[in-house]
């Protein structure tokens, strides 16, 4: 049986340890965190209605950027739908140091968006979901709230200050949810030149460094 | 648990799979380093930031009154549990255990020759034959060239070929025009994840004796 060789150890995955406690400046640091902590905590009904005010639009305004091949005009709705009772069941497993709440709804978002249109457009049995990609394993160096939102801010600042067509890039990319590929065919730019405008935003952003410095 | 690999997916994959617009297949192997490479999780959640702030700036679409109640009254209904992840092998990337439970296409290896086995998966597509390939101790496979893309990933044990020694969690890419031969490494069996768009190319003569190797199966 393949399952008895490849699996020389069989352990259930360490259930993960939250912070209990944050300091002051942490817990004005980021809103939407705090909100997130306490609907997994308590099943805070109020909290978990605020983050609906808040990211519901935001989902929405997410699903109709992407008219891609599966795309619906009840998207909109059902991605929020979809999304929002993931949030809710999966919130107690929520761990603030390793995302904020922000990008950590973002991932749920982008899995949601993917797997919706995939089963829109396949009629075949996908037996991985997006979803799945994203069981990564516990980080040992943990980030604080305030470090998150430290970055964040800069992720922001540094977004705004690129220039149009980077911009513009990393908007298909993103937001319209176009793979390279399909970029470099609908802004008739050769998919080299896409890779890298894609690279030279990101290092202007300061998030990587020089090409495949690793290499 | 292994958090430095020599060997990764590059910028521009890692960014792929990051808006989520990386192919099946390439995202099964991506996923699967992540499992052990900490420096590329690293940067896939700055990546992770940029879509999450860029999403924050689209325009907002105004929910419908109800949006709220209908949700809550879903949870209430609460058929919306979570499904457990059952039986998660924490030595192995989550999406591969996936495959492995539900599947594969044959329950047991399958020979390509005296020292490879394969095991294919239906993984929904049709572009990539995604499988394990096990090298035995010391096994030698064929020299060979790509037809198209072939995507590596050691899961467990190690292989090297005439440039360098590939450990648990490298990730190669081949393509056109890159030969090579790898060898399991002599102190014990090597698993590998792979994704192949084509059938390798034999570069020796004898090549036509390889006919198991000369046949894809994407699925």
């Amino acid at each position: 049986m393949i399952t008895s060789k490849i699996r020389t150890t069989s352990q259930n995955r360490p259930t993960e340890n939250r912070v209990a406690t944050l300091n002051k400046s942490e817990k004005r640091s980021d809103q939407w965190s705090q909100l997130l902590i306490s609907v997994g905590e308590t099943r805070d009904r109020k909290a978990f209605a605020q983050l609906f005010q808040h990211f519901g639009p935001l989902l929405k305004g997410f699903a109709h950027a992407s008219r891609n091949e599966g795309w619906f005009p009840g998207l909109g709705d059902d991605l929020v739908q979809e999304v929002m009772i993931k949030v809710w069941n999966k919130a107690a497993g929520y761990n603030a140091e390793k995302a904020s709440a922000t990008t950590w709804i973002y991932t749920v978002a982008r899995n949601c968006r993917i797997d919706m249109l995939r089963r829109k457009s396949n009629t075949q049995h996908l037996p991985l979901e997006n979803e799945d990609f994203w069981h990564e394993p516990d980080e040992e160096t943990p980030i604080s709230l305030l470090q998150q939102k430290r970055s964040e801010d800069r992720v922001q600042a540094s977004l705004a200050q690129l220039p149009k067509e980077q911009d513009q890039i990393l908007r298909k990319v993103y937001l319209e949810g176009k793979s390279h590929a399909e970029a470099s065919a609908e802004l008739g730019l050769p998919l080299g030149t896409v890779k890298s405008r894609v690279r030279l935003a990101l290092q202007k952003m300061q998030l990587i460094v020089s090409k495949e410095a690793q290499e | 648990m292994i958090t430095s690999t020599n060997h990764h997916p590059d910028e521009n994959m890692l960014i792929e799979f990051s808006a989520g617009t990386l192919d099946t297949a390439a995202s099964i192997c991506v996923s699967a380093h992540l499992h052990f490479c900490s420096s590329c999780r690293a940067k896939l959640l700055r990546l992770d930031q940029v879509g999450s702030q860029l999403m924050s700036q689209a325009e907002p679409v105004e929910v419908t009154d109800d949006a709220l109640a209908l949700v809550m009254e879903k949870i209430d209904s609460g058929d919306n549990a979570a499904p457990k992840a059952a039986d998660f092998d924490g030595d192995m990337p989550f999406s591969v255990n996936k495959l492995i439970d539900t599947s594969l296409v044959n329950k047991n290896w399958k020979r390509l020759s005296s020292s490879v086995d394969v095991a294919r998966f239906k993984t929904g597509q049709e572009n990539f034959e995604v499988a394990l390939h096990k090298i035995c101790a010391g096994g030698k496979t064929p020299k060979h060239d790509h037809e198209g893309l072939e995507y590596t990933v050691v899961l467990k044990g190690s292989f090297s070929d005439e440039k360098a020694v590939y450990r648990e969690g490298d990730f190669l890419l081949r393509q056109p025009g890159d030969v090579h031969q790898p060898m399991g490494a002599q102190n014990g069996e090597c698993i590998c994840l792979s994704a192949l768009s084509a059938p390798i190319k034999p570069t020796s003569p004898l090549g036509f004796l390889m006919k198991p190797w000369l046949r894809i199966n994407p699925m």
